[in-house]
């Protein structure tokens, strides 16, 4: 949950995370911060993200996040 | 056929009539049969391109969701083989339906261009020849009914939601007709429930449909129809005008192209309103953009989520790009190190977005400048905010806004330049003419008076973009127009119904090219 | 309010605020496009939109016409009066601006298929060869679909949903609206033509001012024109259907190419006009008008492309040889398939005639009272008067008649080698008493221009006190006409008058008084006219009185307009000049120039004078 806390504020500086729903219904995160943010999962997690996956729900909060996570490394 | 005809309003009555009329599971029916009937007063046997697409992306999403459900009910200890061949299998089926469709927009809307390209080359290696030249017409709305369709066949293919069994549904998924010309860009899943429901009207949605349709006509009519005069004449002969006015012949475009667009997308959504359906926002503000990457999530949205969805996603995930971003994080490091892959993959979005718009040099130099400005703008992140920690500026101030507002609004003027001009180069050197020799005199010594627009008309124009700016001013706020309007009192609420409906006729419907008859007769 | 309170509110709205421009369009009706408008205005309509106008007008007035005339602009110029009397018919001149052989076989066609056609006259100009079926302007030019078979909702909402300006205009230019014709009525409704009453009043006459009046010809603006095959084979095919179509149903067809300013039949390439012409005679026979002698002569056109209606009188002429109108030598040949290139040889030879061959110059001389004492710069002795007639018999000048005038331009006919002609003002006793028996010596004719209320005044000005310089009578001037020598025309019946000596406001000249209605003033001119001609056919047994000085030489275009529809086609000024008569230009009669000459002109001045006008 750290290490993801860490790269979400690397990759979007300026964006406070706790406590956001509906960070893509929002526009809080643009494809562009998906894009870096899942590329830095999949180096530090060592999980494998498909295109498939990229859909809002699972981006929405870090919670939602944290569960792809966790169901990819399953 | 044109929103703008009467034919158009009499077919949106006729469907509106008989859909109310029809039992509820024929109204799909009435639905097609209007699209069908737009497409083909429209654009004639060019229906059969819409058929063309239907027909492949439906037989392939037959195909695709036969292949999904075999892989969902292979049994367990088979499951990883049929996964395995399955995967071909549906690969397969996606490409041919991309080709299928993708190939047909490349040779109708692409070919001639790249024959043109070629042919010098081709004669230069002394092949000899003449690469044959297409003369068919370019369907209407074709490349935003297949990259719709094509959507769909993605997402069957993704196992978002199983195929459509119904051609006649498909079809109309396909057609329907507020949106088959210039789109929003449907999704399929978001879309065709709607259409299929057959909802009953509604007084509300009638209402609402209506007030967004007008809204749409007075951008459109009041609007974009007038600014086009003067942006026909300028762009028609920009080397006989300043830098000046060609500068004001662009910014009209601009206004030109904001007003018929998002104001032909407002009919649109004003029309399927009326029948109960919603459809998806194609623009929000973007006047209020405050970068180019927000412009694109602002401006043209279903097109910018086709690109994100279909193109972006995969390519940024895919394995060569992987591949490459393991290595530049390696050998280059840090921040860039991280983005250069994004960037590539953002690069190339904008190009083919370019592209999208039309084969030509100038939509392709169109491209470039957005990717190269958003691509350059990630790169140089870091850069930027530290620019801003060391001049101490504060993000949230509300001149930073203005100020970011501002600089995107003329960035997207620049780059208007290279989609209007006549030609690139041409697009290029007035650019150059805009700064170098503006010949500002021109702006005010009765230059303006002679594009083809009168005082009142350049007048018109702008009063009429401000009450733009205001409304979305209020709704970037979080106003609610069509609420506030609501709690009016009966006389306030018939006013605003009836000066929209007066500027409507007086300055759209009845504007006409309106010659004084002392000038209609002029020689013997 | 409700959503369904809304919506009943909103169409509402929408039927008050559309339904009020759609009347209002449909009422003022300023393109003529719908039947019976409330405020009907054919000119006005013609000129907005003379294709759509005209065919609502004949669809009302059908039955007074049974042959039409058609074609673009310059087919304006072949007079109907005219055509009726050759043909024997009615003709109406359906022709439209800017008209393609399309337009002039869909106007056609629609004609014969719902009315009375029995003859049919098809203008041809030069440009036909490059324009075919297009639509400069989609009001203007636009036809209604009953001819050209167009979507009806398509073309009445193009003229509902019109900006409402347009009928404003209408409205606005009926409080405008003058006798004449203005930008925005130049048709004459009952003929279909071009209203050209005040280019056809236009005095007119040496070349110089000719060119200085418009400068166009003067140097003529630089350009060519390419013809186009697709309008060239379009044009022809139109022809032909034409041409079987009034074949089948015995319609008299007749083909009129239209004169052509020469330099701008220069513009085309004249291998591409031989070609034209000999494809068209391959489809039709046709009367060519387009290059001869007149082609050369500015004054035969109102502008660069567009000849006067004078030329078409004599193409008519020429077509039905009429040898009582003059008519070039060169001016029109019937061409058919065998004849063509021979003809075309004869039209590449086109030249300019000379000057002396078809204009004449006739220099005019004023005199009024003639009597021992008086201002000498104007009135005369009878010695002086005799020096002078004796000075021009001396220098070789025969004087000549108005009629001889009119005879040379209209028929044609010669004039003598030096003529001048000699003219009386007011008609003083002393005419009589002095000037018929020298003009007897001398066997020179003289006209006298009396003021018809005065004629046999010898005291008083009419029944005031006022003493007045006597006129002869009715009796005394029968005396002098009879004699052959003496032509006594009009100098107003009573539009001289002298204001000190008239109750209320007087006419002092054939002028409009400034507020005064047109409508009225020309019921005043017209009935003084009138009075004039009655008493003077009367009294002075003259046969032809249509001659006419301006009382105080003042004029203006509506006073010319309203004289000559009186009958009145020779006018004199007071101006001292040079006349320059055209044959085949009746115009050249109007606003003769005239030298004054008097007591101080002695026989040797009279000479210079008049032998400057000949220079």
């Amino acid at each position: 949950m750290e290490k993801l806390m860490q790269i979400l504020t690397e990759a979007c500086p300026g964006v406070e995370f706790d406590g956001q729903t509906a960070l893509i219904d929002d526009g809080i995160l643009g494809s562009l911060d998906i894009v870096t943010i899942v590329s830095e999962i999949m180096e530090e997690f060592d999980v494998e993200i498909t295109v498939d996956d990229l859909v809002p729900e699972n981006f929405n909060s870090v919670q939602a996040i944290m569960a792809l996570i966790e169901a990819r490394r399953g | 056929m044109a929103f703008t005809s009467l034919a158009f309003l009499a077919l949106v009555g006729a469907a509106l009539a008989v859909y109310s009329l029809a039992p509820r599971r024929l109204r799909w029916g009435v639905l097609l049969l209007a699209s069908l009937t737009f497409y083909w007063l429209g654009g004639r046997w060019t229906v059969g391109y819409v058929f063309y697409t239907a027909g492949t992306v439906y037989l392939s999403g037959l195909a695709l969701g036969r292949l999904n459900r075999l892989r969902r009910e292979a049994p367990p200890e088979e499951r990883k083989a049929v996964a395995a061949r399955c995967k071909k299998q549906r690969r397969l089926v996606v490409l041919w339906a991309c080709l299928l469709n993708f190939g047909l927009l490349y040779f109708l809307k692409y070919w001639n261009f790249t024959a043109e390209m070629l042919q010098p080359l081709l004669d230069r290696l002394g092949a000899g020849g003449q690469l044959p030249v297409s003369h068919l017409l370019l369907p209407l709305g074709i490349s935003f009914f297949m990259f719709q369709s094509v959507g769909y066949v993605i997402d069957v293919y993704r196992d978002k939601y199983p195929p459509e069994r119904n051609f006649g549904k498909l079809l109309l998924f396909v057609s329907f007709f507020p949106q088959v010309v210039q789109g929003p860009i449907s999704r399929y899943d978001q879309l065709a429930p709607q259409l299929y429901q057959g909802r009953d009207l509604d007084w509300d949605q009638l209402k609402y449909g209506i007030q967004l349709a007008l809204w749409g006509y007075f951008k459109k009519l009041v609007i974009a129809d007038r600014a086009a005069v003067l942006v026909e004449t300028v762009m028609g002969d920009p080397w006989s005008y300043g830098g000046a006015v060609q500068a004001a012949g662009v910014f009209f475009y601009c206004i030109q192209l904001y007003g018929d667009f998002s104001g032909g997308i407002d009919i649109t959504r004003g029309v399927a309103q009326m029948f109960g359906i919603q459809m998806a926002e194609n623009f929000r503000r973007p006047l209020f953009s405050t970068s180019l990457t927000d412009f694109w999530r602002r401006w043209h949205i279903t097109l910018g989520a086709w690109m994100r969805d279909y193109l972006f996603y995969p390519m940024s995930l895919s394995k060569p790009l992987g591949r490459l971003g393991k290595w530049t994080r390696r050998h280059i490091g840090g921040t860039l190190g991280k983005i250069i892959p994004t960037s590539l993959a953002t690069f190339s979005i904008y190009f083919v977005i370019g592209i999208w718009h039309g084969a030509n040099w100038r939509y392709i130099a169109y491209g470039f400048w957005n990717g190269a400005l958003i691509t350059l703008a990630l790169l140089m992140a870091p850069w930027f905010a530290a620019w801003k920690r060391a001049l101490r500026i504060d993000d949230r101030a509300a001149w930073y806004k203005v100020f970011q507002v501002l600089r995107t609004c003329f960035l997207v003027f620049l780059g208007r330049y290279l989609t209007r001009a006549p030609r690139l180069l041409t697009a290029l050197w007035m650019i150059k003419e805009t700064f170098l020799h503006p010949q500002l005199s021109d702006l005010w010594n009765g230059t303006m008076l002679t594009l083809g627009l009168t005082g009142f008309d350049i007048g018109v124009i702008l009063a009429g973009m401000a009450v733009v700016v205001a409304v979305e001013w209020y709704q970037e706020r979080g106003g609610q127009v069509r609420l506030t309007l609501e709690r009016q009192s009966f006389f306030v609420q018939w006013l605003a119904i009836a000066v929209p409906l007066a500027v409507l006729f007086c300055l759209g419907i009845l504007r006409g090219e309106y010659i004084s008859s002392g000038f209609i007769y002029q020689q013997f | 309010m409700s959503s369904k309170k809304w919506l009943v509110t909103f169409f509402a709205t929408l039927a008050l605020l559309g339904g009020g421009v759609l009347a209002f369009n449909f009422l003022t009706d300023p393109f003529g496009v719908f039947p019976g408008a409330l405020w009907e205005w054919p000119s006005y309509e013609m000129t907005l939109n003379p294709r759509s106008a005209k065919v609502s007008y004949i669809q009302e007035h059908h039955q007074e016409y049974d042959s039409y005339i058609i074609g673009c602009s310059s087919t304006s110029s072949y007079p109907t009066e005219q055509l009726n009397e050759y043909f024997d018919a009615s003709f109406y001149n359906m022709f439209m601006y800017g008209a393609d052989m399309l337009d002039v076989e869909q106007i056609a066609t629609y004609l014969i298929e719902n009315y009375t056609v029995k003859n049919l006259v098809v203008g041809v100009y030069i440009d036909n060869a490059i324009t075919y079926d297009t639509l400069p302007d989609e009001r203007s030019f636009a036809i209604q679909p009953a001819v050209t078979g167009e979507d009806p909702v398509d073309f009445y909402s193009r003229f509902l949903f019109m900006d409402p300006r347009h009928g404003l205009d209408k409205l606005e230019a009926m409080g405008e609206n003058t006798y004449a014709a203005q930008a925005f009525d130049v048709f004459d409704p009952d003929t279909g033509a071009y209203d050209k009453k005040e280019r056809d009043a236009e005095f007119i006459g040496g070349l110089e001012d000719y060119l200085a009046a418009y400068p166009a010809f003067a140097a003529y603006p630089e350009g060519y024109r390419i013809m186009d095959e697709g309008a060239v084979a379009g044009t022809l095919e139109s022809l032909a259907r034409m041409r079987d179509l009034c074949g089948e149903r015995g319609i008299n067809l007749l083909v009129v190419c239209a004169p052509v300013y020469h330099e701008y039949m220069a513009y085309f390439d004249w291998a591409q006009v031989e070609d034209f012409y000999t494809r068209l005679a391959q489809v039709t026979p046709y009367w060519d008008f387009s290059l001869s002698s007149v082609s050369f002569d500015p004054r035969y056109f109102y502008d660069e492309t567009h000849f006067r209606n004078c030329v078409g009188e004599m193409a008519l002429a020429r077509i039905f040889g009429d040898g009582g109108v003059y008519v070039p030598e060169d001016f029109g040949a019937y061409v058919t398939a065998d004849n063509v290139s021979q003809h075309l040889e004869e039209m590449a030879a086109a030249r300019p005639m000379e000057e002396g061959a078809y204009t004449a110059v006739v220099p005019v001389l004023m005199y009024h009272d003639v009597a021992e004492e008086g201002d000498p710069s104007v009135t005369v002795s009878p010695e002086r008067l005799e020096e002078h007639l004796a000075a021009l018999k001396g220098a070789g000048y025969t004087a000549v008649t108005l009629e001889e005038l009119s005879a040379y331009v209209e028929e044609g006919a010669p004039l003598p080698e030096k003529p001048v002609v000699i003219t009386f003002d007011d008609g003083y006793l002393s005419n009589y008493q002095y000037a018929w028996p020298l003009l007897q010596k001398y066997g020179m004719p003289a006209t006298i221009f009396a003021i018809g209320i005065n004629v046999g005044q010898t005291e008083r000005y009419k029944d005031t006190v006022h003493p007045i310089t006597p006129r002869f009578s009715y009796e005394q001037g029968a005396e002098m006409v009879a004699s052959g020598l003496v032509s006594v025309q009009s100098h107003t019946y009573d539009m001289h008058q002298w204001a000190a000596f008239e109750e209320g406001q007087a006419r002092e000249n054939i002028l409009r008084w400034e507020g005064e209605p047109e409508e009225a003033y020309r019921e005043v001119l017209a009935r003084d006219c009138q009075t004039l001609r009655e008493e003077f056919t009367a009294g002075f047994g003259e046969e032809k009185v249509n001659a006419l000085a301006f009382p105080s030489g003042q004029w203006d275009q509506l006073a010319q307009v309203v004289l000559l529809e009186n009958g009145f086609d020779i006018t004199f000024t007071t101006q001292p000049g040079d006349n320059t008569l055209v044959r085949g230009m009746s115009q050249s009669l109007l606003g003769l120039d005239r030298y004054t000459v008097g007591e101080d002109t002695t026989g040797e001045a009279l000479l210079a004078l008049v032998a400057n006008a000949r220079g």
